[in-house]
């Protein structure tokens, strides 16, 4: 019985052992990840680039913030230990982490911090004041910090070669813009050494083609078209979503010229059928969305009423005699965004409106997906004020009362219609492990490890 | 025209006319021919395109059935039959059935007609079908057009619905090809034979919805004619019957098509029209072969004129020679040449006609020879009457004379040299009497050939007026009016002017002869016929219709006095001038005597060169 016992307690204890062993990350691996995306440049101050998932993913892989924000938006911490903000949040003062190289060997200094924010942020008055980094505004900006958590903020070394360096996990082996990637784990990161040993992106991968390289076994970590998100064969454990980060909308290119083509704007924003759009053309995923900001950001984003209302529709279609045709625009690349151009159009011509859907680059509509830059109200609605061409919102107050009151101004211009908040979907393959996404839809790979394939 | 002309232009007219009536004849059988062989090879064209677009119709149907039998739309029809039923997955079902099937139109519908998967419009997920209660009834029949509505256009399809009853509720699977241009190339049409395909899209004709497989893909209707099919179009579009038509593509026939227009109808209680099927062929071949024809027919027809023309031309000269040689002979007998004959050389109707003519002529010969003989006795008959008359008459008192002297010797011998003296007195005044009858009978018989010169006939016809003044207006007789009327501006003509005087002043003896009581002489010349005319008429007591007859025979007179050689003079003078001599009297109003001279410019010619002062002005 003593034999017994003994035998199952070592037998019990070899499994424990490896049970602890299977679930302990382990270093080592390569991670695969394929992105749709095609980025030709990882400067992360760089403006010529439309923002994107896959772009924050990258900057985030090789360089490091001042700030980051947790998954409750709170700040904390990162290239930056400290910091102090002036009563009127007009001075910002960084006190930067001490003992910290870029990947060029390089140490991070107040200087060329400060002139890696400078680039970014051409407005912005930043100043070196000893090992502290010091950022005055004009106004009041008491959302500095979420500010300085986003991606293109990120602190970078511009190297004579043109090819920035950074501070972050990896620092990059192979650069072929708008192709691949390979990065290697650095090794004195000062978060300590990531679990991977490096990272192989390949980018302009179709999502079909990416499912089935995960499917293979050629992938690690793929990304999932919105629309197939509910359909995906795939362990639930497997799948990432983000938060609703993404907006899609209509944007008009230009602002109302007369009240005819304001009461069209009108019309067409409540002929469309967000609901069986949905249901159908995006399976599900997402939410239907009258409102700039998704609620979760927001809060108050259900007050907008995304049902169509034909009737409406037609009588404010009915003011105008003569109905032009809206050309509306639609990435090519994207076989959803054609149907959902072609099913505005057809809700549309419902109301008696008259609209083409086209790929070409010059049209009356747009139909975009529009990231959202920030987890941060304010910073969100100020990216989409910026790619509509709205005016950007005056965050005095901070309140909800006031965001509100931004966004329907913004709305009142009739520059966009909004018509869904997406979320990011991610699949991994069983060998991933430890992985998860932050708020704003990026990866979080500091703990990520490669397994032996069980979930 | 002469005969000839007339009958080579009968005969040519009527070859012609009969040439050109079997060319026509020929042309219009011919055209009737090629046109029944042309509708049968239309009827047999559209039966053939018929079969073809039936045989498509059934694919398409059984393409459309096999997709409603497929796996994945039954799964479907199961999945949509339950509870909570979600057909959003379902959104590409359409599409890629429709790609491996080979359908340009695929959708998917449940049973109230809403559009659960869309092949061609995707993004019209849970729209209604149009027109689905139509055609919703068709499941299980034969293809049928329909108009399908597109996102930015409508286009025309054969259709077919097949549904399936997997789950409780039924699919309907609607599916069917684009009626375009690949549509009708792919139909398998006999060599020659091409399709189009009017849209129907308004009211009015339209170039841009007519499909012409044989247009390049890029090019619109209007750069390539489709404005010709206009006419067509619209008749079908009108009378909404079959319709047949020629297109003309240029001037040349050669190019034209026959279309025969099928319209297109719809399913529905109204059977809309959709479209109109154009089928049409080249009349290239036909156009050719009756160009071939009438070009032989032309040229058959213009040989045969020219033959004809020679031919008759031939027959004319044969037919026409013997009538010509009778027509001469005939002239010849009318200038005096009795003796003309003529060539008898067969026994038809022409030859009788040639040997009566001949026989004519001889018994006419014949008989003036007879007549000239008779009127020779005659005249020596009458002369010798005359001879004897004339020297009677001196003769009885010569012999009264001298037996007057004889008896006055006699009986008498110292009377005797007083009635010697008057008896020889008496003797030579009838011995000389005697001398001038014969000088008279002399001078007729020795009339001398005329010497022709150019006269001016009016200048005679006043010597002659002014000769005879005189005793016109003589004392002792009744006064004689003598009037001029003459042309003036009359041509000189050729006569001998001493004979011409001499034959004038002996008519106006005999007028003044005519006139004891005195009266009006009136002396006329004038132009007629190419001929001068000369008049001298009386007032007298005329003459008797005998004594007109016989008034110019010699030695004829109806004076007491007259020898009645006067006017036979007046007759021989004229006579050898070329011209006559006529006479007419009405009793008792007067005598004409009529002469007319020919103005013949050979003779004027002659006549000049004799009076050089003449023939400059001839020349000139």
């Amino acid at each position: 019985m003593k034999r017994f016992v003994w035998r199952w307690l070592a037998v019990n204890s070899l499994l424990m052992l490896a049970a602890g062993a299977e679930t302990r990350p382990q270093y080592g691996g390569t991670l695969r990840v394929t992105m749709q995306a095609a980025p030709t440049w990882l400067d992360p101050a760089e403006n010529a680039q439309t923002d994107s998932f896959a772009r924050r993913n990258l900057t985030r892989l090789i360089f490091d913030t001042l700030v980051t924000t947790d998954d409750a938006g709170r700040a904390r911490g990162a290239l930056a230990v400290s910091w102090q903000a002036s009563p009127t949040n007009q001075r910002w003062q960084f006190h930067l982490r001490r003992g910290v190289k870029f990947h060029d060997g390089t140490a991070l200094t107040s200087e060329v911090a400060a002139a890696s924010l400078r680039a970014a942020n051409p407005t912005w008055n930043v100043s070196v004041d000893g090992d502290s980094v010091v950022i005055e505004r004009d106004i009041a900006d008491p959302g500095m910090l979420a500010e300085l958590a986003l991606p293109r903020n990120a602190i970078a070394k511009r190297n004579s070669d043109g090819n920035p360096s950074g501070t972050g996990p990896f620092h990059i082996v192979d650069w072929q813009p708008g192709k691949k990637l390979i990065l290697a784990a650095e090794e004195g990161y000062w978060r300590g050494r990531p679990f991977l040993d490096g990272i192989e992106i390949e980018m302009g991968r179709s999502f079909r083609d990416q499912m089935t390289a995960l499917e293979l076994g050629r992938a690690d970590l793929v990304e999932i078209a919105p629309e197939q998100a509910h359909r995906v064969p795939l362990d639930a454990r497997r799948l990432a979503n983000s938060a609703p980060m993404e907006l899609l909308a209509l944007l008009f290119t230009r602002d109302v010229q007369t009240p005819e083509e304001k009461s069209l704007r009108e019309a067409l924003a409540w002929s469309v059928e967000r609901g069986s759009i949905r249901s159908v053309l995006l399976q599900g995923g997402g939410q239907s969305a009258a409102a700039v900001l998704p609620t979760w950001m927001s809060g108050y984003g259900f007050i907008f009423s995304t049902d169509a209302d034909l009737a409406r529709a037609r009588r404010a279609r009915e003011q105008v005699r003569t109905i032009p045709t809206w050309t509306v625009a639609y990435d090519s690349g994207d076989a959803v965004a054609r149907l959902l151009a072609e099913r505005v159009a057809l809700n549309g011509r419902d109301a008696g409106l008259a609209l083409q859907p086209t790929s070409a680059s010059t049209a009356d509509l747009r139909l975009l997906r529009i990231p959202l830059v920030s987890a941060d109200p304010w910073i969100a609605l100020a990216g989409v004020a910026s790619v509509a061409g709205a005016p950007m919102p005056k965050n005095e107050g901070g309140s909800v009362e006031d965001l509100y009151a931004a966004e329907q101004a913004m709305l009142a211009t009739q520059r966009i219609i909004p018509l869904f908040h997406l979320p990011v979907t991610y699949a991994a393959s069983a060998s991933l492990k430890n992985w998860t996404l932050r708020p704003d839809g990026s990866w979080n790979l500091a703990d990520a490890c490669l397994g032996n394939g069980k979930p | 025209m002469i005969f000839r002309r007339k009958l080579l232009a009968v005969f040519a007219l009527t070859v012609f006319l009969s040439v050109a009536a079997v060319a026509g004849l020929v042309l219009a059988v011919t055209r009737r021919a090629f046109e029944r062989s042309e509708d049968e090879r239309t009827a047999a064209l559209v039966s053939q395109f018929q079969r073809e677009f039936n045989r498509q119709g059934e694919d398409i149907a059984r393409r459309v059935e096999t997709v409603a039998g497929s796996e994945a739309v039954s799964r479907m029809a199961i999945t949509l039959s339950g509870t909570a039923a979600d057909s959003a997955g379902y959104l590409d079902l359409a599409k890629s059935m429709a790609d491996s099937h080979q359908l340009d139109f695929l959708e998917l519908v449940d049973e109230h007609g809403t559009i659960i998967s869309s092949a061609e419009w995707p993004a019209k997920f849970g729209y209604p079908v149009s027109g689905f209660e139509n055609f919703s009834s068709s499941n299980g029949q034969s293809a049928f057009l329909m108009q399908e509505e597109l996102q930015d256009s409508t286009s025309l399809g054969l259709f077919a619905v097949r549904a399936t009853h997997a789950g409780e509720h039924p699919v309907f699977v609607i599916g069917g090809r684009r009626l375009d241009r690949n549509f009708l190339s792919a139909l398998d049409l006999p060599p020659g034979m091409r399709a189009l395909l009017y849209q129907n899209r308004r009211d009015h004709f339209s170039g841009e919805s007519l499909v012409d497989p044989s247009a390049p893909a890029n090019s619109t209707g209007g750069e390539h004619g489709a404005e010709n099919f206009a006419t067509l179009v619209e008749a079908v579009q009108h009378y909404n019957q079959e319709t047949t038509g020629i297109v003309h593509w240029s001037s040349d026939q050669a190019d034209d098509e026959v279309f025969h227009a099928i319209p297109l109808r719809g399913v529905g209680k109204d059977h809309p029209l959709l479209g109109i099927l154009l089928i049409g062929h080249s009349r290239r071949s036909y156009v050719e072969l009756k160009r071939r024809i009438r070009d032989s027919a032309l040229l058959v027809g213009g040989g045969g004129i020219v033959l004809a023309i020679l031919l008759s031309g031939w027959a004319a000269a044969r037919v026409t020679r013997p009538v010509e040689q009778l027509a001469r002979a005939a002239h010849d007998v009318a200038e005096g040449n009795w003796s003309t004959r003529v060539e008898v050389p067969g026994s038809d109707e022409l030859s009788q006609l040639a040997e009566s003519f001949n026989r004519m002529t001889t018994e006419l010969l014949t008989q003036k020879e007879r007549l000239v003989q008779a009127e020779r006795v005659a005249a020596w008959r009458e002369l010798a009457r005359r001879l004897a008359h004339e020297l009677k008459n001196p003769l009885f008192p010569l012999q009264l004379t001298v037996e007057n002297l004889v008896r006055a010797r006699e009986q008498s011998p110292q009377q005797f040299d007083e009635v010697f003296r008057e008896s020889s007195q008496t003797l030579l005044a009838e011995i000389s009497n005697l001398k001038a009858i014969i000088g008279r009978f002399s001078e007729f018989s020795k009339m001398p050939h005329p010497q022709l010169q150019l006269v001016q006939v009016n200048e005679i016809l006043r010597g002659v007026a002014q000769l005879f003044q005189a005793q016109l207006q003589a004392p002792g007789r009744e006064p004689i009016e003598c009037k001029l009327e003459l042309e003036e501006g009359l041509d000189q003509i050729a006569a001998d002017p001493e004979l011409l005087h001499r034959a004038l002043s002996n008519l106006v003896l005999n007028a003044m002869d005519a006139m004891p009581n005195g009266g009006t002489l009136t002396l006329l010349s004038r132009r007629h016929d190419g001929r001068v005319i000369m008049e001298v008429a009386d007032t007298g007591s005329g003459l008797t219709r005998e004594e007109c007859e016989r008034i110019f025979t010699p030695y004829y007179t109806s004076k007491q006095h007259g020898t009645g050689l006067g006017l036979a003079i007046v007759q021989s003078v004229v006579s050898d001038h070329g011209g006559r001599i006529s006479v007419r009297s009405e009793p008792p109003r007067g005598t004409i005597f009529v002469i007319e001279l020919p103005d013949n410019p050979e003779m004027r010619q002659k006549a000049a060169a004799k009076t050089p002062e003449n023939a400059a002005q001839l020349r000139q």
